[in-house]
């Protein structure tokens, strides 16, 4: 009886979960290893390692990897920093913080690619209202073109992927600081200890455990999220904003070649089984809560 | 004293600077979308329109059918939400209130497959929808989000029920009340700000969902709100007021959702769903 109530009650959710989401990661293995397009779709022909064999081969892909390291490394540690920084300064309560959390907080709900295609105006090279204000506040002379010139087009997509993810890294940390003993800061205020002494001493040292899942997290999802170059690059120009993700999209839209995104995805998954495996075993050992 | 009144100051030029940040993106596209067209193509830009104008808008549901896209949209939203809820409290109950044979295991993979982006399994996806003759239909994109949104729903309804005590059920059992009555006339009123964060977290990602969308629905009329903002791109001579027509439309639901369930969502964060 016990047991037919568990089984119908996990049902639903499980049979979707194992049939559509980790089912297709290893379906998408075997196309990896297969010359499948829009085309022949019900005909696949195996190939071996042919489709690994390509992407090695090509002279961009050292490019692309660092690409995707570059937007991990400062897209976490810019959300990182700005999203504490925001924290400590909401931490004490003040009349209307509700209201002001509500928005400043709101970018967490929008759609990363509609934000892509939002700021990608903002940033245009020749009517955009950047452009714009930095000409009349006279720090530059003559428009730039943010997404156009391969010199900021990294720049521009990671500033924008940080204003998106500040409200995210925020809300965590502002419920981590929340969790602090108020009589651990009491105990610093008799001691006479400033600012700098409270957050490196007390504040950081116990909210770790939050901090460090936060970010493994975030890591993740960041390598994972090609939405807001979508929108704003596709990346480009002369693919100076390709990461690996994007990489994979634009095999699938523009050369329709899916056995080749497959083994990119391949790469991408293995990347994101060794997260999982580190993320996963902390959880075991109840470095944060399961 | 004095040192005090100079962190308040900093606090609020601080907290306001960052104010305009965070708002002004928003603000200057809808600014864009009321704009004549002429007024869109300007260097230095004109900030106000010199009268603001709906044309934008019009121009958005009659030639551009995105009445279409935005009902597609809905309805895709609405039921994935809508089941994925259903079915992460149902999933939720069980694996918190009940002792079974591999419940840890479950729990693990929730966590690892909320993890996974969803374009990095469309392909796969789409060869076995496309079998099943799936692909150019809402069905096809309804099931695939509800996929992901009963997956991680299910990792919220568990964080929100360790919270309920297990007394008040068991108080009901002994009155009569069956298990499933229980779920239903005891358990579920008093997790209804939990049901509405669940229902609120899905409803944002499948609403702004875009790349299984785009490899699924190639058809004009199946066409979900993204995926006529990312043709819209590809068409040569688009006016950038439309697309930001197109823009405010697609972001001003998700942003009705958030202002409603707010404090929930925040709560729901926080407890343990850790998709940004």
């Amino acid at each position: 009886m016990k047991k037919l109530w568990v089984v119908l009650m996990l049902l639903p959710t499980f049979s979707l979960v194992f049939l559509l989401n980790l089912y297709p990661l290893v379906r998408g293995g075997v196309i990896s290893f297969q010359r499948l397009t829009v085309f022949n779709l019900n005909n696949p022909r195996y190939v071996g390692l042919a489709n690994y064999e390509t992407i090695l081969r090509d002279p961009n892909f050292p490019r692309i990897l660092w690409n995707t390291l570059v937007w991990i490394a400062w897209s976490v540690s810019l959300q990182f920093i700005f999203g504490l920084i925001l924290a400590l300064l909401l931490e004490k309560p003040f009349k209307g913080r509700g209201a002001y959390m509500g928005f400043v907080f709101y970018p967490w709900a929008l759609s990363g690619f509609a934000i892509g295609l939002l700021w990608s105006w903002l940033l245009n090279g020749q009517f955009g209202v950047v452009n714009d204000l930095l000409v009349r506040m006279r720090f530059i002379k003559v428009p730039i073109g943010f997404l156009s010139d391969e010199r900021f087009a990294m720049m521009s997509v990671i500033l924008v992927n940080v204003w998106y993810g500040i409200p995210f890294f925020a809300i965590m940390l502002l419920a981590a600081l929340q969790s602090v003993p108020r009589e651990l800061y009491e105990a610093a205020q008799i001691d006479g200890a400033g600012f700098f002494q409270r957050l490196f001493g007390i504040t950081l040292p116990y909210i770790r455990p939050t901090v460090v899942s936060t970010i493994l997290l975030r890591i993740i999802w960041v390598m994972n999220f090609p939405d807001i170059i979508y929108g704003m690059t596709r990346g480009g120009p002369a693919g100076v904003t390709t990461i690996l993700s994007v990489q994979m999209l634009n095999v699938v839209y523009y050369r329709n070649n899916f056995g080749l995104a497959s083994a990119l995805g391949v790469i991408v998954t293995a990347v994101l089984l060794a997260f999982a495996v580190v993320y996963l075993s902390l959880l075991e050992k109840g470095e944060f809560e399961l | 004293m004095k040192k005090r009144k100079v962190g308040t100051i900093f606090r609020v030029v601080a907290l306001s600077l960052y104010l305009v940040f965070a708002v002004f993106p928003l603000a200057w596209i809808f600014l864009t979308s009321i704009k004549p067209a002429t007024e869109v193509y300007t260097f230095p830009v004109r900030y106000l329109p010199s009268r603001p104008t709906l044309e934008a808008y019009r121009y958005l549901f009659s030639f551009a059918r995105f009445g279409v896209y935005f009902k597609n949209s809905f309805i895709v939203t609405v039921v994935s939400a809508g089941l994925s809820t259903v079915f992460a409290v149902m999933a939720g109950y069980v694996l918190t209130r009940e002792r079974f044979k591999f419940r840890e295991v479950l729990v693990l993979v929730l966590f690892f497959v909320q993890m996974l982006p969803t374009y990095l399994v469309m392909i796969p996806l789409f060869t076995m929808f496309s079998r099943l003759k799936l692909t150019n239909s809402l069905v096809g994109v309804i099931t695939v989000y509800t996929s992901f949104g009963s997956a991680f729903g299910t990792i919220m309804a568990r964080a929100f029920l360790r919270n309920i005590p297990k007394d008040i059920e068991e108080a009901a059992m002994i009155d009569g009340c069956s298990k499933p009555g229980a779920l239903l006339r005891v358990v579920v009123p008093v997790l209804l700000p939990g049901i509405g964060a669940i229902f609120s977290f899905c409803f944002v990602n499948s609403w702004n969902e875009v790349f299984t969308a785009i490899l699924f629905l190639h058809s004009d009329h199946k066409m979900t709100v993204p995926v006529a903002l990312y043709s819209f791109v590809s068409k040569a001579g688009i006016q950038w007021n439309v697309m930001a027509a197109g823009l405010v439309v697609a972001l001003v639901p998700t942003i009705c959702v958030f202002a409603f369930a707010q404090r929930y969502i925040v709560q729901g964060l926080t407890q343990g769903a850790l998709k940004g």
